[in-house]
């Protein structure tokens, strides 16, 4: 199998690799890397757990092939917060956006995605978008309440009250 | 003492951060599988590709040559071994015979995962085909094939199995109280119903990982099983290696919900380990976890009550049959069977009852436990046949219920008097709160929408557990715990509850977990125990603390090197209500339906993570929702045709109806200052509750879950 030299940078970090074909970019950031961030879910592009941001795009890194990285800018949940939380990540520890945390590295890219393209997105805009991402424990409430919490539209119940 | 009462109130009032939320938010929360080892290599599996088989031969020469491959082991170097939670039935590897596709023949350790992937594909095995049972009443046929002729010689940990009525069965139970007979033959009528109920899988995000190396004398596991010390105890009896030589790391784990209890994997690794002496890692696929493990158990359900000419239960008969799969392995409760198999009409006043349930072997996926066990099934058939009585007697479904409605001191379907929820509070609640339209209001009128009612009881978990609280400098305290995270707050748990009853701040109480020759023993994540037994144990601790403060004349700013364990035995049978009412609308050409809108009243006590629990309530509608629409691991003559996260559908956020929770708080549980359980409190009644609502909105009666479009469709009147 041909090999290929890669250059990429995954959140601000130059990585110049070489690298089977038929290896997939989330093996390549996990194992190569050591970045364990990003999870491996279903494996096919379903769940949303490998989400990352390929030069501001939202991808599936279970199934992208690596090379597809060569001059891009990877961005993971590793790559959210620079020294303080982003209102995002804060926001989802308060509003109970994660529980088991498997699917959140995923739901924080999604997210970050979307609050860049639309700032304030709406309930419909909210479901529409994370359609994509699974979460098992949630029931995705929380995950709404922290997009709308972190966008700064709705109003948001504090932490401790039901 | 009202001061200390009143600093620890402010306490708990505080916002819950949780403990690892930075670390899951910023991907630093490590999980088993970003675990490495210098020289690891990975695992691969050569699995069955027959539900019933007899292994001829075996060939791994060409595996063992093909180069990067360390080890290639078969069921003849792992023989007699077999691994389970309460009875060892299932072989490490298999050596004579075949039980189910995906059953493993053989194991490999190579230099990377493809390399074990290929060496699988060169292993050549030669099968003789046998008739498969392939379902739960073929399994209990006079003359149907015996799966497991050598029970005999199975391990059980800590008791006896109890004796069976046929060979295929994994375990059976009957409880009667009352005069049943007496009660049908007073009835104004009697109603019978049978129910089925799919295989669904847990679907937790994260697939298995494992990793074992040796070092030394010492066996070290990493791994997703939420359980370290049973999995320790398991391993120690299946292999043969003393307890303490055992030592198992299960931190973040990405999801349980029941299923990561059973553990397949370290029993095998451990034997790679040893044959290549370097640390081998199995990363499970995530269509190897749909098929191969330890699923919801398909079941059966037939119901017979006896009903007075108002409406009150007098007498009730069930018989539930479980598919139980190739192996009992998953189940650690000591009949075998999912834990509430024998609750078939929980929550109401049932004078006299006989409950017979039996879980069997098929040549099927194993099955084990899952949210709930036992509970979304009969909670399903239960609510349903409530349903259908009451709609056939004319009396509206919420106000059936609250006439039987279990009350203080009433007997209840297990024959014990009722000491839970004030079942009437309950209803009242969830009628104001769900602003409840009287369906009977429109007889013989399809508006193709209506509303839903059903409720369900859980227990408040029981059983044993410690763990040590030490002072450190500054009047900071740590508590020491071998409680792994599974998602549902235990260590924030844990922090609120001692800094509450120490009164200082939050910050100043550090929790950490620890590997198992690390901690004192604890029975690990499961069972809804964690908030009321090892939330007692911190509890305990902290009280401890206080007292030893007290008694040496220091206060914890001043204290150092105090050590005290806390302890707790939760023997108390206690169980908890909920109730749920839906507003569903159905789409008159296909039949797919809409939850509008949804309300859930649930028993919860005392709150202590107000964050969290509300995430386990609307998380466990959500589950629950899964598995009432859409949900169903299908099986194809023992081959699981649903074997990915495309084929076997989840809920999606587009998916999450508006829900409205209601707590009730002033009925106090026996856990720390009156908390109960909530994580497996709101899954199970869902399906009925859409069941419910689905004939009320157009006069179709779907019979088992999930209630898809197809089958409202072809129920509809014509």
């Amino acid at each position: 199998m041909s090999t290929h030299r890669l250059s990429f940078t995954l959140n601000g970090t130059k990585h110049e690799l070489e690298v089977a074909a038929d290896r997939l970019l989330i093996e390549v950031i996990r194992d190569d890397c050591g970045a364990t961030g990003t999870k491996l879910g279903c494996a096919v592009g379903v769940c949303g757990a490998c989400s990352v941001l390929v030069d501001g795009e939202l991808l599936s890194a279970c199934l992208l092939p690596a090379v597809f990285a060569d001059g891009r800018r990877i961005t993971t949940v590793e790559g959210l917060a620079k020294n303080d939380l982003t209102p995002l990540q804060d926001a989802f520890i308060r509003e109970g956006g994660f529980q088991c945390g498997i699917c959140t590295p995923g739901q924080l890219i999604a997210a970050t995605a979307l609050l860049s393209e639309q700032p304030r997105p709406d309930h419909e805009a909210i479901r529409t978008w994370m359609m994509g991402n699974l979460c098992r424990c949630t029931g995705y409430y929380g995950i709404e309440r922290a997009i709308q919490k972190a966008s700064g539209v709705g109003g948001q119940s504090p932490p401790n009250r039901l | 003492m009202t001061g200390v009462a009143e600093r620890s109130a402010s306490i708990l009032d505080q916002p819950e951060y949780r403990v690892e939320g930075r670390d899951k938010v910023t991907g630093a929360a490590r999980y088993a599988a970003d675990v490495v080892m210098p020289g690891m290599l990975q695992a691969a599996y050569v699995t069955s590709p027959y539900a019933h088989a007899r292994i001829v031969s075996i060939d791994v020469s060409a595996a063992r040559a093909l180069p990067g491959v360390r080890a290639v082991i078969t069921g003849a170097d792992t023989k007699p071994g077999r691994l389970g939670r309460r009875l060892q039935d299932w072989p490490i590897l298999c050596w004579d015979r075949v039980l189910f596709i995906g059953d493993r023949v053989a194991a490999i350790a190579a230099d990377t995962a493809a390399i074990a992937d290929e060496a699988a594909r060169l292993v050549e095995v030669e099968y003789e085909e046998l008739p498969a049972v392939l379902d739960a009443d073929a399994a209990l046929a006079a003359g149907a094939p015996v799966l497991h002729p050598d029970a005999a010689n199975y391990a059980f940990l800590g008791g006896t199995r109890a004796q069976r009525s046929h060979p295929n069965v994994q375990g059976q139970a009957l409880h009667e109280h009352g005069d049943v007979e007496a009660g049908f033959r007073t009835s104004h009528k009697v109603y019978e119903h049978t129910f089925t109920l799919p295989r669904t899988h847990q679907a937790y995000i994260e697939p298995r990982a494992t990793l074992v190396w040796l070092d030394g004398e010492t066996v070290r596991v990493v791994t997703t099983n939420k359980a370290p010390f049973a999995l320790r105890q398991h391993m120690s009896v299946a292999l043969g290696v003393p307890e303490p030589r055992i030592v198992v790391d299960a931190g973040h784990i990405g999801g349980d919900f029941g299923g990561k209890g059973l553990s397949i994997d370290e029993f095998v690794l451990y034997h790679l380990a040893r044959a290549t002496g370097r640390p081998v890692r199995a990363l499970t696929r995530y269509a190897d976890d749909l098929q191969a493990t330890n699923t919801r158990h398909a079941a059966t359900i037939t119901l017979r009550t006896g009903v007075d000419a108002e409406g009150r239960i007098l007498a009730h008969t069930s018989r539930v049959l479980f598919d139980g799969g190739a192996y009992a392995a998953g189940k650690p409760v000591i009949t075998l069977m999912p834990g509430d198999a024998m609750l078939t009409l929980a929550g109401y006043r049932v004078p006299a009852a006989r409950v017979e349930a039996t879980t069997v072997y098929t040549n099927q996926v194993p099955a084990g436990h899952a949210r709930a066990p036992g509970q979304p099934q009969n909670a399903f058939a239960a609510e349903s046949h409530i349903d259908l009585i009451a709609r056939d007697l004319a009396i509206d479904p919420l106000e059936f219920r609250e006439r039987n409605i279990v009350r203080h001191g009433d007997v209840d379907v297990t024959g014990k008097p009722w000491h839970g929820t004030d079942g009437p509070a309950l209803l009242a609640r969830l009628r104001t709160a769900s602003r409840y339209g009287p369906s009977l209001a429109r007889p013989n009128q399809v508006n193709w929408w209506g509303w839903g009612v059903a409720l369900g009881v859980r227990h408040v978990g029981r059983g044993r557990a410690s763990m040590v609280l030490r002072t450190l400098a500054g009047g900071r305290v740590e508590l020491r715990t071998g409680v792994s995270d599974q998602g549902g707050g235990a260590h924030t748990l844990f922090q609120r509850i001692v800094a509450a009853e120490l009164s200082i701040p939050l910050d100043r109480v550090a929790v950490s977990r620890g590997t198992t020759d690390a901690v004192l023993s604890d029975p690990g994540v499961g069972g809804s125990r964690v908030t009321p037994v090892q939330g007692s144990a911190a509890l305990d601790a902290a009280r401890k603390l206080n007292a030893k403060l007290a008694e040496l004349g220091r206060s914890i700013d001043d204290a150092s090197e105090i050590e005290v364990t806390g302890e707790a035995a939760q023997e108390t049978h206690e169980a908890s209500t909920y109730a749920y009412a839906l507003r569903v609308t159905i789409d008159r050409e296909t039949g797919s339906l809409k939850i509008d809108d949804a309300t859930l009243v649930a028993d919860v006590g005392k709150v202590i993570n107000p964050v969290a629990l509300r995430g386990q309530l609307e998380g466990g509608f959500i589950f629950g929702l899964g598995q009432a629409v859409m949900e169903e691991l299908r099986v194809e003559d023992g081959r699981v045709v649903t074997a990915n996260l495309g084929d076997y559908k989840l809920p999606t956020i587009a998916d999450a109806p508006p829900l409205r929770i209601e707590l009730i708080t002033d009925h106090p549980g026996p856990g720390p200052f009156g908390a109960k359980s909530v994580g497996e409190l709101a899954n199970p009644a869902v399906g009925a509750a859409v069941a419910n609502a689905v004939q009320d909105a157009c006069g179709a009666r779907v019979m088992s879950l999930p209630v898809t479009a197809e089958k409202i469709w072809a129920e509809l009147p014509k």
